[in-house]
């Protein structure tokens, strides 16, 4: 899941380098934690958050696949 | 391709400047606008418009591979194992995904699809700096999706005449609506419009004779 949201973010933003991913994994529900520069931040959002919902609903459904949930925190 | 920066007192200004840079007339240029600038009063805090523009021409047909793998990309970080074929149509590439677990890269109402074209389509723009429009399919799920939409729309407008009383369809977005809004576009006793903010607004399909609510969204947005 961290690789998946690492892939997207890094396509989208100008410093791939500075994107960092990490998962808190737990029983049921992992969070992922997304963190990029600071001037990269409009693009995992998005306009109106568009973005960021695309990159949740993506995650849910390959969260399904293993039976598990992630919730996407962009941290700012 | 490379973006270049031009200024000028307006927009239109600064987009002459880059056609005269480049040699060529506005529409083979791409621009983007950064910022139109502003008279300012009285000459104070005037500022320049700012444009990006660059020359378009690029042949599409480089984009179908990258497009592919963006695509190949994405699913297989998902943990899903598919067949992508890419095809060009007009001014859009379209890419077909042939895969055993369909329904997980649809997902309810086609989201996962929306959200999947959506940003292969960011991305791909982000890579190549131009606007391409990426269409994403699953077995065929997009035409039987307007098929069943469409459908959905005939019902409810014969609902509504028999009724006389306007209906209120679930949100959707607009490639959605626009499907709805061009099924009844021909039926004289409907009249049908987008209410609500945002991005998923609801189709309203109303009978023409009896004013159903006000109009505050009309038409298709």
């Amino acid at each position: 899941m961290k690789e998946l949201v690492k892939f997207i973010a890094q396509a989208l933003v100008d410093n791939p380098d500075q994107v960092q991913v990490k998962e808190i994994e737990g029983e049921q529900t992992s969070v992922i934690e997304l963190k990029v520069a600071k001037e990269d931040l409009g693009k995992v959002i998005g306009k109106q958050g568009r973005t960021a919902r695309a990159m949740r609903t993506i995650l849910s459904a390959a969260s399904t696949k293993i039976r598990k949930r992630a919730v996407l925190e962009i941290l700012e | 391709m490379e973006f270049q920066e031009f200024e000028g007192k307006t927009t239109e200004a600064a987009i002459e400047n880059a056609c005269a840079h480049f040699q060529v007339a506005p529409e083979q240029l791409e621009i983007e606008i950064v910022s139109v600038g502003s008279g300012g009063i009285f000459g104070l805090g005037r500022s320049k418009a700012k444009i990006r523009a660059a020359l378009r021409g690029e042949p599409e047909e480089s984009l179908l591979p990258l497009a592919q793998e963006i695509l190949e990309g994405l699913i297989e970080k998902m943990g899903e194992s598919a067949q992508i074929t890419a095809g060009q149509e007009a001014d859009r590439i379209n890419l077909k995904i042939e895969t055993e677990d369909a329904g997980l890269l649809i997902g309810k109402q086609g989201q996962t699809l929306d959200a999947l074209q959506y940003l292969v389509t960011k991305i791909l723009a982000k890579k190549t700096r131009r606007k391409v429009r990426v269409s994403i399919d699953v077995e065929a799920y997009r035409a039987r999706h307007h098929q069943a939409l469409a459908h959905l729309a005939l019902k409810y407008g014969e609902k509504v005449k028999r009724s006389g009383k306007p209906i209120t369809l679930d949100p959707m977005n607009p490639y959605d609506r626009r499907i709805v809004h061009l099924a009844l576009q021909g039926d004289k006793d409907l009249k049908t419009m987008s209410r609500g903010e945002g991005l998923y607004k609801k189709v309203v399909i109303s009978p023409v004779r009896k004013r159903g609510g006000q109009e505050d969204a009309a038409g298709p947005s």
